[in-house]
């Protein structure tokens, strides 16, 4: 994360409004098609759905290009996403993969240190980058006409990483920044989405500090990034979306000549991410030194991406937690009057498409020392139960689709097109099928309400959560706090 | 200038980087970029409507904008967020309940908060349901029912919020800047003392809507897919008899223009908030663009003078910033900065070492052409979607900006020359006119802050 534009790494907006798709084990070394062979075309969406133009295809070096045409405004979103989130990065070497994502813009073989961003801005455009479970992605918004001028601009910092001691110190020093701005110096700073993966997982892959303990990010060299560069920033391991104001076969051959002549390199086995089923709750509780007021957060493993069990899953989701009008938000904010919100989802980094690995549904509020964990607990289970017993009614089912199809269209008419991006860049890294966007409705639809109340019974199993409690480490300090 | 002979230098050493350099493509010719068309309507009662067409997908976002919030609240700190929030707690004849069912069965979520000149309530539905979401907006800004039996659980959503808000250092400067920049006026409070929510009763709230909502002083706007007749029959007939009421206050906020600094004890804090504000031209004003611009070469984007100084050249502060907060006729330029604490004193005679040089000599074209380039840019995103014209809109309409503010906005910002840049900095961004709040650990920071030459004779309240 390089960045101000856009939402702030960490923050802790809930993203998620859709669901999931298929999970496929990713293969050591993916076969790698003829050049330009389309591998996938997108199926005819059911009448009324959602229709969003997808064109994709594969280099001869492997990388993964998909086109989605719309010239509703004259501007492209470019977005090259690499399979290499924070979830893997070395042991001994936490919060690298983000630091590495700040070192992708200290230079490269034709453009120096913030010449990448000069470009982009310089050409009316805004940059950003971001770190997340299991992509690092880079992504602009710029003029129509800058087009070509980003894709050479991406190509190059993917042909050859260029950086000094001095740029690497530096960005060590801003990284460090971000922690504290983000972590270390805020009220609740990190909660629930860094702390509770700690805690609720066991395989370190899934458990590490993602942001990164400060001496391990002051142990990095620039030996560690040559060869994170040299193993992951492949192009056999990356998608790049244009998604925009173009013109498909204008673009098509600058995707070629730029990126074209960029050597696969063999990737390694990805590491075994599974987590065990938990087998009986597991209690954390810790102090924060600047939180005035008690915190909660629970969280459970959530069913296998892609299944049709995460379907429903994301379904129960949206009738649960999502929106003033969910269950739990109408008993705990609005009857019992714990919390002024509830917080939650799947993939608070994201949303439930957006990974590639074993993820918790979490849940999460700032309360008052009044009230107890276990009263708050009390109704939460007591809402789970009810779901448990009895499926959703068909109106209440009903406004849950609502809610998703309002969300695809807000992801089809956004202007800055960055969550179609997201979803397109995960469909086609993760599954190989950008087209899964367009069935994603129907998908919804499949789902009844007694797979609704089955995933609820398997998965929010009491022997399956764990629970977080945030000791407030301050009393309210005085008004003013030596303000004049 | 020095940087960059002195980066370009720093290229050649590096192996690999000859000085055949590949260059970038350059970009085509610009495609053509025309704003959506509009369309404002006024009712009898004095409510405005605008018509945005825009979009290609099947929803529609409206927002009532209504013009009142904090300015309005005299010494009664978060009087107004109180009694929007409780809007939502149900109407005469639907509850809370029904509110978030209502929305959500449309396919939205209604929202709705007080700022500082504005409230607005908005809801983004599916197009089928614009007339429905025309009728919701209208029966919560118009039937409130107040329910005592709800009040104090907001009271105390709102007081827990404020808890968080003082112990989060950032927060705690953003609010000792206030206090130095607008003092006695309501936009010099931002946070409310301690125990004055719980003096909050409805009688309070209920004075407060009937004294600040009604007709005269809500626009509502419109923008997405949706069929007009329709949503038009349905906002009047939703909105047509809705009381006058007063016209909206008028109470300018008038920025101090004297040299002071404050220091926000936040004791151990691994980082210091930075605040400079001083006075510029508000958005009616004519030097505006070309201070506007002046802020975006200074530090108002990722590759401006000041942030590529502390973050990229020094590593002092991951995301330094600023901005021009236009405040009816109080407009401010804002920079924030979250420094290590060792740093403190640095990055502040780095910011002021910036600023000299900028009143000191014009920058090159070559600098400032970029600039512009990419403020044309962010103004063609920003006008792309029907919630960003629908901003901008609102934006001209507080501000009173002429019909055609948009369409020569562009040319305006192309029009700015380098040598206006360098005196806008001259004029307006004066260290001796500027209140600059530190919030950190006093004690380790304090000394050398106040040591720093730009200080000297500085107001300490």
């Amino acid at each position: 994360m390089t960045g101000r534009q856009f939402a702030r790494w960490g923050a802790l907006a809930c993203a998620a409004a859709l669901a999931a798709c298929a999970a496929q084990p990713p293969a050591a070394a993916p076969p790698v098609p003829g050049p330009d062979e389309v591998v996938a075309a997108t199926p005819a969406p059911p009448a009324g759905a959602i229709d969003i133009p997808i064109e994709y295809y594969r280099l001869g070096n492997g990388l993964k290009v998909v086109l989605s045409r719309d010239v509703t405004a004259p501007t492209v979103t470019v977005g090259v996403y690499y399979h290499i989130g924070f979830r893997i990065e070395p042991r001994g070497r936490t919060g690298f993969a983000h630091l590495f994502e700040h070192l992708m813009f200290q230079g490269s073989g034709n453009l120096g240190k913030m010449e990448f961003i000069r470009l982009v801005e310089g050409n009316g455009g805004v940059v950003n980058g971001s770190t997340r479970f299991d992509y690092t992605n880079y992504y602009q918004i710029v003029p129509a006409h800058v087009l070509e001028t980003v894709l050479w601009a991406e190509a190059d910092r993917m042909k050859a990483l260029a950086i000094t001691q001095a740029n690497l110190e530096n960005q060590q020093g801003v990284v460090k920044n971000e922690v504290r701005d983000n972590v270390l110096n805020q009220p609740y700073g990190g909660f629930p989405w860094l702390t509770m993966p700690q805690v609720a997982n066991t395989n370190w892959f899934n458990a590490h500090n993602f942001y990164g303990d400060l001496a391990d990010l002051d142990a990095a060299t620039l030996a560690d990034a040559q060869a994170f560069f040299d193993t992951y920033y492949a192009p056999n391991n990356a998608v790049l979306v244009i998604a925009g104001d173009f013109e498909p076969p204008v673009a098509r051959a600058w995707v070629e000549k730029h990126f074209g002549s960029i050597p696969a390199r063999p990737q390694p086995a990805r590491p075994d991410l599974a987590e065990p089923v938990q087998q009986g709750e597991k209690r954390d509780a810790y102090v924060d030194r600047l939180a005035p007021r008690p915190a909660l957060a629970l969280a459970w493993q959530v069913p296998e991406r892609g299944t049709s069990e995460h379907y429903a899953f994301s379904l129960l989701d949206t009738i649960l937690l999502q929106g003033e009008d969910s269950r739990l938000w109408q008993r705990l904010v609005q009857e019992r009057g714990y919390a002024g919100g509830v917080g939650g989802g799947i993939n608070l980094l994201g949303n439930e498409f957006t990974y590639d690995g074993p993820m918790l549904w979490m849940l999460y509020l700032v309360h008052d020392p009044g009230a107890t964990p276990e009263a708050i607990i009390a109704d939460i289970d007591a809402e789970i139960a009810r779901i448990q017993a009895e499926p959703p009614t068909t109106e209440e089912l009903a406004r849950a689709l609502t809610k998703l199809r309002a969300s695809l269209y807000d992801l089809a008419g956004s202007s800055t097109r960055f969550g179609l991006l997201d979803l397109l860049a995960s469909f086609a890294l993760f599954d190989d099928d950008p087209g899964l966007i367009n069935r994603l409705e129907a998908d919804f639809r499949a789902v009844t309400p007694e797979q609704i109340s089955a995933v609820a019974r398997v998965y929010l199993a009491p022997g399956r959560r764990t629970v977080q409690v945030v000791e407030p480490g301050r009393a309210q300090p005085a008004p003013a706090g030596g303000a004049p | 200038m020095r940087r960059r002979a002195a980066l370009l230098a720093a290229l050649l050493a590096l192996p690999g980087f000859a000085q055949d350099r590949e260059l970038p493509p350059p970009p085509g010719a610009p495609h053509e970029f025309k704003l959506p068309s509009r369309e404002t309507v006024r009712l009898d009662n004095g409510l405005a409507i605008t018509f945005i067409d825009y979009g290609t997908v099947p929803k529609v976002t409206l927002v009532a904008s209504v013009r009142t919030g904090n300015i309005d609240e005299g010494r009664d700190t978060w009087l107004a967020d109180v009694t929007v929030e409780m809007l939502k707690e149900s109407t005469t004849t639907r509850s809370a309940a029904d509110i978030a069912r209502a929305a959500a069965g449309m396919g939205g979520a209604l929202s709705i908060g007080a700022g500082g000149e504005q409230t607005t309530a908005s809801l983004s539905v599916l197009s089928e349901h614009a007339p429905a979401a025309a009728a919701l907006l209208a029966d919560v800004l118009r039937n409130p029912r107040f329910p005592e039996s709800e009040l104090p659980r907001v009271l105390a959503n709102f007081e827990r919020n404020l808890a968080v808000a003082r112990s989060d250092p950032q927060t705690l400067a953003d609010e000792a800047l206030a206090k130095l920049v607008f003092g006695e006026h309501p936009f010099g409070r931002v946070l409310p003392l301690e125990g004055q929510l719980a003096g909050y009763d409805i009688a309070r709230l209920r004075g407060f809507y009937e004294r600040n909502f009604g007709a005269r002083r809500t626009h509502v706007y419109v923008a997405g897919r949706y069929h007009r007749a329709a949503l038009e029959e349905a906002l009047r007939s939703a909105f047509g008899d809705w009381r006058a009421g007063e016209a909206a206050t008028d109470l300018p906020a008038k920025p101090s223009e004297e040299l002071q600094l404050a220091l926000v004890d936040s004791p151990e804090a691994p980082q210091s908030s930075v605040r400079i504000a001083v006075p510029v031209p508000d958005p009616p004003h004519p030097l505006y663009f070309q201070t506007s611009l002046m802020n975006s070469l200074l530090g108002g984007t990722f590759g401006s003078r000041i942030t590529t100084n502390l973050r990229e050249d020094k590593g002092y502060s991951y995301s330094p910033d600023s901005s021009i907060r236009p405040r009816r006729g109080g407009a401010l330029w804002v920079l924030s900065a979250e420094v290590t604490a060792e740093h403190t004193a640095a990055a502040l005679t780095e910011i002021f070492r910036e600023i000299e040089r900028l009143q000191r000599e014009a920058p090159a074209i070559s600098e400032l052409d970029p600039v512009k380039n990419y403020r044309a840019g962010v103004f063609v995103i920003s006008n792309s979607s029907p919630a960003g014209v629908l901003g901008q809109l609102a934006f001209m309409d507080l501000h009173g900006l002429p019909g055609d503010f948009l369409s020569h906005w562009v040319a305006n910002i192309r029009a700015v020359t380098p040598e206006q840049v360098s005196t806008m900095a001259r004029e307006f961004i004066r260290p001796e006119r500027m209140s600059v709040v530190v919030a950190g650990d006093v004690a380790g920071v304090g000394g050398s802050v106040k040591a720093l030459p730009q200080f000297a004779g500085a107001r300490m309240p």
